[in-house]
């Protein structure tokens, strides 16, 4: 359904408000279907504030935006897709752990794209932000 | 927190935005320059703000997403049912809005959520009162939205014999096959004439017993039959929300004993925003207009 409705819709993601109704439509699926994601979301998005210099904002194409010193690191769109932005070097070595996938649009990007489905899946989530994380925090620090 | 407590704040985020948006919609009432014309917006602006409201009265609870969707999915269905109180708005007409309302009132949550979490006053300030000027520059404004829904079949019968069932046609027997009219909307069964000439009535018959009065404007046997609407059922139930202005039947022989059938209808919207009721209103015309074109394609193809 979000596959279908981003390749075929996409372009209406610049109409102001509309990708946060989909991303709304999406947690009130959620919400019936999958309930338990919500609530990894919750701990999720508790885990990232917990780290230094991280902040959340609402994604501009819907959905929420962890960021660390108000530069964004990825997001979480409310079906549980989470993407987020590495080198392309990186994003290649992650691909070797064989969880991850291309960006489901910018495919050839350092962006990635990792799908909440199971309980297991949110400590990896947290890791793929927890990284990201990392090197941008080691990017942003004045050179000595 | 004292459950008390919890339970207070909840309850007063439902009453404060219910409240609020009642209000607001009976207020624009004497602003709008067509009081029975309901507004994009009503239906986009007034949920969300709705949706912001509740965020500030929960602020300091630190609800879960879970509990926030539920909360906002209750609140919706509340003011769904004030709205069937007050408003005196009809089930299909209520299942319609539905979407829009729950959609907005979530969203509305969610941005409230993260706003009051940054305590930025002035992006706060900003955001609302945005939301308040849209709102007063679409309830002053000028809404109107007309259209036309066509429709074709094929009839294995020639002109002759199809016109013998455009211009009046006895009761529809077939089952309903359109989900909101198995939910109950209106369907058109019958339909009668008092002439057969250009001017006379014709009357649309529908199964819940509604009539719409027709006038024939264009009666050109085997070819054309377009006729006016000149009186139709204030319901709350969609019709008082579209009118339907005009309707007609094209004919045109394909000269193989077959029929080239084109339905016309013409519709004023009085719903906004458009680019969701006019989906709506064209399904419903759509569906209105082939279960007469079937009616007529199975008595013209009868043997």
């Amino acid at each position: 359904m979000f596959d279908f409705v981003v390749r075929n819709f996409g372009f209406l993601k610049h109409v102001p408000l509309l990708p946060h109704i989909f991303d709304s439509m999406l947690k009130l699926c959620t919400f019936v279907f999958k309930r338990h994601l919500l609530d990894a979301f919750d701990r999720i998005e508790g885990e990232v504030l917990s780290w230094k210099g991280a902040t959340i904002s609402i994604h501009k194409y819907g959905g929420m935006q962890f960021n660390v010193h108000k530069k964004e690191i990825g997001h979480l769109h409310s079906n549980g897709l989470l993407d987020v932005l590495y080198s392309r070097k990186i994003k290649k070595m992650m691909m070797e752990e064989g969880r991850i996938s291309n960006h489901h649009l910018f495919k050839k990007s350092g962006w990635i794209s990792f799908y909440i489905v199971r309980p297991e899946d949110e400590a990896y989530a947290i890791k793929l932000l927890m990284l990201s994380y990392s090197r941008k925090v080691i990017r942003l620090q004045p050179k000595a | 927190m004292d459950k008390k407590i919890y339970e207070f704040e909840i309850m007063k985020g439902f009453i404060l935005s219910n409240v609020f948006a009642f209000s607001i919609i009976g207020i624009t009432r004497f602003l709008k320059p067509d009081p029975g014309v309901l507004v994009y917006a009503e239906f986009v602006i007034v949920p969300l703000l709705m949706g912001i409201i509740c965020a500030w009265c929960w602020k300091g609870l630190e609800i879960k997403r879970i509990q926030l969707t539920f909360f906002s999915c209750i609140n919706g269905t509340l003011a769904i049912f004030l709205s069937a109180v007050f408003l005196k708005e009809g089930i299909i007409c209520l299942l319609i809005v539905s979407p829009l309302i729950f959609a907005f009132i979530i969203t509305g949550v969610f941005i409230g959520r993260a706003m009051f979490k940054k305590s930025n006053q002035n992006l706060n300030v900003s955001v609302v009162s945005l939301l308040f000027i849209l709102f007063f520059v679409d309830s002053v404004s000028k809404h109107q939205y007309e259209n036309l829904v066509s429709d074709v079949i094929i009839v294995n019968a020639p002109p002759k014999e199809v016109w013998k069932h455009v211009v009046a046609f006895d009761r529809i027997e077939k089952k309903e096959n359109f989900w909101l009219f198995k939910m109950g909307m209106p369907s058109p069964v019958a339909a009668r004439v008092d002439g057969y000439y250009e001017g006379a009535g014709r009357k649309c018959i529908f199964s819940n017993g509604y009539i719409f009065d027709e006038k024939m404007v264009s009666y050109k046997p085997n070819q054309d039959l377009t006729f006016d609407i000149v009186k139709q059922p204030r319901d709350p139930e969609i019709m008082g929300h579209i009118d339907i202005l005009r309707g007609q039947f094209i004919l045109k022989d394909n000269g193989n004993g077959t029929t080239t059938l084109t339905g016309n209808s013409w519709y004023r919207l009085y719903v906004f925003p458009v680019w969701y009721y006019d989906l709506w209103a064209k399904s419903i015309t759509r569906n209105v207009h082939l279960r007469v074109m079937d009616h007529i394609k199975f008595l013209s193809e009868k043997r």
